[in-house]
């Protein structure tokens, strides 16, 4: 098996460098015969394999020793031989990206990206090279080219394996977070709380994207571990689907820390997925203890918008845009609200600011589809409702 | 079950009761209601906490309790569709259901020849057809059966064909998480959660009157020491737009079924959704409101003809109604082709997957031979 001899050096690095609770909770040997099937997927991805049956006899020769060192588990040789291989055929992906796993798995993380960048030079839409290239972009701390690799590699299907999904996920997480896209972040860690996967690291990854904190897990002093952990703790069993013990855990941290900024906002978000009107009392809460967070006050005028209660929600938008003027959620609260209370015109004036940004956006036109059907433009308002129509998922 | 609550919704409605009657109920009521306040308040202490609803709205309250809506939920004990139906039994697979009532007692019952689980049945959702909530080791279920009216046997749950189970519990029924209950509950009964709580044990079944008049309890105290300033929201002045999102939030609002993507012929069941989708839809008009074909109190008229007034207000050239408004014009189309049952053509009749009964499809348009369902 031409992949046999990688797997141990890939099992050690990936032990040596990723957090414990996604290699140690599975047995060595299944970790093995995972990284195999990865492995295998990865190869089978790669077309140029055929290529490397080229003629030349000098890249043969070479390819065949890069390969036995490989084989032989004699990483700097087969490092050193798959370079030499790339320079005689520049076009080879395979040797690419055996190239970019030997480093990788050299903690050679720059040396890896060259290689995984040639690869998908050759081979934009290989997901898996992305990812790979997304976790060691990650390693190196150039986190937005992380965060763009993996993101795409998601959405390309480069979690679809179980054993590849928790790394991938774990790290994406964080990186949406880091970047202020905290719901993304929740729902990347949704995965876990499903799977009932977990550890201490993860729940503190869940906390921080919860309570809207940007910096990485790594990053964080000690001594605010032990609230952004319980935070992580009481998200992740709502997550799981125990809403009730979620509650019961929520009501006790709020009791301990009554001051915590977006301690409700973090209860509130993970509410709204179930329905806005059981949000509102924990963002009234929110604005309560942070009245000058223009975030908290957009997401009660968006959740009293969503539960029908418009005449509530205008002067919550109304404040939040006072602290930021662009903030979209607040605009969309704003204008549907405006439009549900007797001002059309302004309603108009602020759903189409939204509308400039993303011509595509659904609740803007459904604010505008409202006002038209309030001041009896039927006409319009049914033009709107079919552009809703085209634009719902 | 929103299936079940929508056709109870329509069975009930249909027969709308006339406008004329409607107002002068209320006014004979408003009559009547300071004799009855007025005995209320010299009655011996005590009597108060018999004040209902009833108590001054006799009529409505008497034509409600028959309603469907009334019975969108009910306990064990109080179902005549099982009394009527002692014993009903279907195969579905490898399993075998049973549903047996004796001495006002349901039981559930999946066998799969081999072995068997039976649970009481403790929630019966829908008056006419009706889904099964059961309950094992404190978890709540769906019965992966039904009961429907139309064909008077038991079949498929709507929505659970693509379920093939492994065993007997899940034989018995879906699991249902904690916010599918909720929702349940909160459509078919009254007073049913507290916050995110579900409050089985003391919720009412059915909708109460609380449970749309918000506020009855107050006006109710009261009223009973002549004061009239806490009346409830008058719902039946609500104009197209919100009578839509109030019916909708259990119906579906069109923003819900827009924001969910929700597509296809299963959408028929989301008539405020439909109605919005109606070129005719104007929000600021109420001759097209939900409420001017339907009285939530009533059953649903099945007469056809009895909603020809309501589309004439707008098609028949004739009178403007008092509720026209200058963008609203109170003349539209006439319809060429005829004048009468209206609803028989454009409102169409459309056989719900798996629901094993018929709803009308409240995307008023002018119907074409052969057109798909549109989405």
């Amino acid at each position: 098996m031409f992949l046999a001899p990688f797997l141990a050096a890939v099992t050690k690095r990936a032990a040596r460098c990723r957090r414990p609770m996604l290699w140690p909770a599975l047995p060595p040997l299944i970790v093995r015969c995972l990284l195999i099937l990865f492995l295998l997927v990865l190869f089978s991805a790669i077309p140029g394999r055929a290529q490397a049956q080229q003629t030349a006899p000098q890249f043969d020769d070479v390819a065949a020793r890069a390969a036995a060192a490989r084989d032989q588990q004699n990483l700097p040789l087969a490092i050193e031989l798959y370079g030499q291989a790339e320079q005689l055929k520049p076009d080879w992906a395979e040797g690419w990206f055996y190239l970019g796993l030997l480093q990788y798995s050299s903690d050679n993380f720059p040396q890896a990206i060259e290689a995984f960048n040639h690869l998908l030079q050759l081979q934009p839409n290989a997901p898996p090279a992305m990812a790979l290239r997304g976790l060691c972009e990650f390693e190196t701390g150039a986190y937005d080219d992380a965060l763009r690799d993996l993101d795409e590699a998601v959405r390309k299907g480069a979690a679809n394996q179980p054993r590849n999904e928790q790394i991938i996920r774990y790290r994406l997480a964080q990186l949406l977070a880091r970047v202020g896209r905290f719901q993304d972040a929740l729902l990347q860690y949704q995965f876990f709380a499903a799977k009932h996967i977990d550890d201490p690291d993860l729940l503190l990854g869940v906390g921080l994207a919860g309570m809207r904190i940007t910096t990485l897990p790594k990053d964080v002093p000690a001594e605010s571990r032990q609230l952004f952990e319980a935070a992580g703790k009481a998200g992740y069993i709502f997550l799981s689907g125990d809403s009730q013990g979620a509650d019961t855990e929520f009501n006790q941290l709020f009791a301990r820390y009554p001051t915590a900024p977006n301690l409700h906002f973090f209860y509130g978000t993970l509410l709204f997925m179930h329905g806005p009107e059981l949000a509102i009392p924990q963002f009234q809460s929110e604005v309560a203890v942070a009245p000058s967070n223009p975030a908290a006050h957009a997401i009660l005028a968006y959740s009293l918008m969503f539960a029908g209660r418009f005449a509530e929600s205008r002067p919550e938008a109304e404040l939040a845009l006072a602290g930021a003027p662009d903030m979209e959620m607040a605009q969309l609260a704003l204008g549907r609200a405006l439009a549900e209370t007797g001002d059309p015109d302004r309603a108009a004036e602020v759903l189409n600011q939204v509308l400039k940004r993303d011509p595509n956006d659904l609740e803007a036109h459904i604010g505008l589809a409202v006002m038209y059907a309030r001041t009896g433009r039927r006409e319009e308002a049914y033009r709107e409702r079919m552009v809703c129509l085209g634009l719902a998922k | 079950m929103s299936a079940w609550f929508a056709l109870a919704w329509q069975s009930r409605l249909k027969r709308r009761s006339a406008s004329f009657a409607a107002v002068a109920l209320v006014v004979l009521l408003c009559v009547f209601a300071s004799t009855r306040l007025a005995q209320a308040q010299t009655a011996k202490p005590g009597a108060a906490a018999a004040v209902t609803c009833a108590t001054c709205h006799a009529g409505v309250s008497a034509s409600y309790a028959h309603a469907p809506m009334r019975h969108a939920l009910e306990n064990p004990g109080a179902n005549p569709v099982l009394d009527t139906h002692p014993k009903l039994t279907v195969q579905m697979g490898a399993y075998t259901y049973t549903v047996q009532t004796k001495d006002g007692q349901s039981t559930y019952t999946v066998s799969d020849g081999t072995d068997s689980m039976t649970l009481p049945i403790r929630w019966d959702f829908g008056q006419q057809s009706q889904t099964w909530v059961l309950e094992k080791d404190g978890n709540l279920y769906e019965g992966l059966v039904s009961y429907f009216h139309r064909d008077q046997a038991l079949a498929t749950t709507p929505g659970d064909g693509r379920i093939t189970p492994h065993n007997l519990t899940e034989a018995m029924g879906r699991k249902l998480n904690a916010w599918e209950v909720n929702q349940c509950f909160n459509c078919h009964a009254t007073n049913a959660l507290d916050g995110v709580r579900l409050k089985l044990n003391t919720l009412t079944p059915g909708l109460d009157c609380e449970r749309c008049h918000v506020g009855v309890e107050q006006h109710m105290a009261d009223a009973i020491h002549d004061n009239f300033t806490t009346l409830p929201k008058k719902l039946k002045t609500m104009d197209a737009e919100d009578a839509a999102n109030f019916c909708g939030q259990c119906h579906r609002t069109w923003d819900t079924v827009v924001r969910n993507g929700w597509k296809g012929v299963v959408d028929v069941r989301f008539q405020p959704y439909r109605l919005e989708n109606s070129k005719c839809f104007t929000g600021n008009d109420r001759r097209i409101s939900c409420l001017t074909c339907h009285d939530p109190h009533q059953p649903v008229n099945h007469n056809d003809a009895v909603y020809d007034s309501k589309c004439l207000a707008c098609h028949g050239g004739g009178k403007a109604s008092k509720v026209a408004t200058a963008a609203a014009p109170p003349t539209a189309k006439a319809c060429p082709v005829a004048k009468a049952n209206c609803v028989s053509c454009h409102m169409q009749k459309v056989e719900l997957p798996g629901g094993h009964a018929v709803f009308t499809d409240h995307m008023i348009r002018i119907v074409k031979a052969g057109e798909p369902y549109p989405d």
